[in-house]
């Protein structure tokens, strides 16, 4: 992964907990120092059509069937288990490769 | 003097009464508290601004687009119809407050704002007060505002603003300090330490319904996970799909009923259109107006989140946050989400069925909201606790709940003509309760309310006086000290 991340965080109403995870992602990113364009937070049937766009897509645990066709084509998907957890967010990210 | 009193009705004409540059305001304020730097505080109040705007499009379009059914249904069959969901109670509050009260949308966010600092100082003093939580999510607490000020209204009509304003704003802080302070203990345990509570509408029911969970607990312990579901009905996670399906169906059989003919005669249609896609289309639209409304509460309340929590993590450290409840979506098992959405479903359902047995009138159509997140939150929580019996049973009993709490208090308050009410499960129940309390004994009736929530964080901390506070500032310590 090089270059300039675009990362997208998506949740079933895309108002609260999206945006929980996304003020965190922002945390994350300050931390370890990710190259990040953009992080942009919204419901699951937006995010569906846009995932493919984006390089990471974070959500739920829950919801990581959902994007299915999106991670064929290449985008990685992080499913969380604690939304709340800056820890855990920092090590899927680096789980997934992304730096 | 006569300066200064130049100045204060210019912003009270331009500001305070505006509600989409009061949020700006508002917002804009809280960033430089913050000491953030000009220019984010000035892209701040730009957003939160056109967020409110965008809301307002999608509002008015939400509006237009219910006439043909509120009004066929008013005129023919002398029938209310209320959706229950926040989004369109918060826009029937908008509808319903210039002409029944003769009140803007503003007085909805100055209350808003009392509501938290109310939240924040209950919890600075919680060696007192007990309550551990502070209420932060945006979109929740807009919505609850303005159905609160609208049940206020309705008990105190008489009652000036300032005073209106003060009594609700303390009502309704107790309400999100002492909702979220009850799911501290259920969500610690269940996300195991996450360090978050619920901040949401079914508060009080999720503590309810864990306490009975317990009491269905298994031997055999079956688990919900065994269980394997059709793959179509992911469809439904998607609030886009779920709400057009929704809308058809009901708005679908409603137009059917009220017939072509009647809709031409009002011209609502011309009669060279063709029936069913006008139907369909009708249907699609509130998918279309409430994406767009939400588009608007998403840009606003991202900023008003934002300094919100910035004010409470400054101003209390060592509080637990409350938060959507769809945070909990991840933990405990998979498929309780659906179940608790399919067995709500149910329940809702089956009450709608029976209001129109026993010809209410008021009748209730099912919203995604209350029918996703409620039920499936209720499910994660009753299966966490006691297993497959309780997560189906439970967002089964709180489907029926929901429509009928919600029928009888929108067509009691006046909401039901407006067409919507938030129907969340502890509107459907604790609201109605406090609000037949207020309007039958007045202001002892708000004396009565205020005690009611001070009290029970006090029972709560009675019962673990030695580890009440530590489960929200060491986990571990607490699971250590619990477990011996």
């Amino acid at each position: 992964m090089a270059g300039k991340l675009k990362l997208l965080v998506c949740c079933g109403n895309g108002a609260g907990t999206s945006m929980m995870i996304k003020l965190n992602v922002e945390k994350v990113v300050k931390k370890i120092g990710l190259d990040v364009q953009s992080i942009y937070h919204c419901a699951i049937s937006e995010g569906k059509s846009l995932a493919s766009q984006y390089d990471v897509v974070l959500c739920s645990k829950n919801f990581v069937p959902m994007f299915q066709d999106a991670e064929k084509k290449g985008t990685k998907i992080v499913g969380l288990k604690n939304v709340m957890s800056v820890k855990e967010i920092e090590e899927s990210l680096l789980g997934a490769g992304i730096k | 003097m006569e300066f200064l009193i130049g100045i204060w009705e210019f912003f009270a004409n331009n500001i305070l009464t505006k509600p989409a540059y009061l949020i700006g305001f508002m917002v804009l304020i809280g960033y430089l508290l913050l000491k953030k730097p000009v220019y984010d505080a000035f892209s701040g109040f730009i957003k939160a601004t056109v967020g409110y705007m965008i809301l307002s499009v999608g509002s008015s379009g939400l509006v237009n687009n219910f006439r043909p059914i509120l009004v066929g249904l008013k005129e023919r069959f002398n029938l209310s119809a209320a959706v229950i969901d926040p989004y369109f109670g918060q826009n029937a509050v908008n509808a319903g407050l210039s002409p029944v009260f003769g009140r803007t949308f503003s007085n909805v966010l100055i209350l808003l704002l009392i509501a938290f600092i109310m939240n924040l100082l209950l919890v600075k003093f919680k060696k007192y007060t007990k309550m551990r939580a502070v209420f932060t999510t945006g979109h929740v607490q807009v919505q609850q505002a303005s159905t609160a000020f609208w049940l206020i209204l309705f008990c105190f009509p008489f009652l000036n603003d300032v005073w209106i304003l003060i009594t609700m704003g303390i009502i309704l802080g107790l309400y999100w300090a002492v909702g979220s302070n009850l799911t501290v203990e259920i969500t610690q345990e269940l996300t195991d330490g996450g360090g978050f509570c619920i901040a949401h509408q079914q508060m009080f029911g999720i503590a309810i319904f864990s306490k009975l969970a317990e009491k269905l607990k298994r031997a055999d312990g079956k688990k919900l996970d065994d269980i394997k579901f059709p793959g179509f009905l992911s469809i439904f996670n998607e609030n886009i799909v779920a709400t057009s399906c929704l809308m058809f169906v009901f708005f679908g059989i409603i137009l059917a009923v009220l017939g072509k003919d009647y809709l031409v005669q009002s011209q609502f249609l011309s009669a060279s259109d063709n029936f069913f896609f006008y139907t369909l289309t009708t249907s699609l639209n509130f998918a279309v107006y409430l994406s767009i409304l939400q588009l608007g509460v998403r840009t606003f309340v991202t900023e008003l989140t934002q300094s919100f929590q910035g004010i409470s993590n400054s101003f209390l450290p060592g509080s637990v946050p409350g938060i959507d409840c769809a945070a909990v979506f991840g933990f405990g098992s998979s498929n309780a989400v659906t179940v608790g959405f399919i067995m709500g479903a149910l329940g809702q359902f089956l009450a709608i069925l029976i209001l129109l047995l026993i010809k209410s009138p008021t009748l209730i159509i099912a919203g995604f909201v209350p029918l996703f997140f409620d039920n499936a939150v209720i499910a994660v929580y009753a299966d966490n606790r006691g297993g497959i019996r309780a997560a189906m049973l439970f967002p089964f009993i709180s489907g029926l709940i929901q429509v009928f709490g919600s029928a009888l208090i929108a067509g009691w308050v006046g909401l039901a003509a407006f067409g919507g009410y938030i129907g969340m499960f502890d509107w459907a129940t604790v609201w109605p309760i406090f609000t037949v309390i207020m309007k039958f004994a007045g202001y002892i009736g708000i004396a009565i309310v205020v005690l009611i929530l001070i009290i029970i964080p006090q029972l709560q901390y009675r019962k673990r006086p030695d580890t009440y506070f530590l489960i929200v500032e060491d986990w571990e310590a607490y699971k250590e000290k619990t477990n011996k």
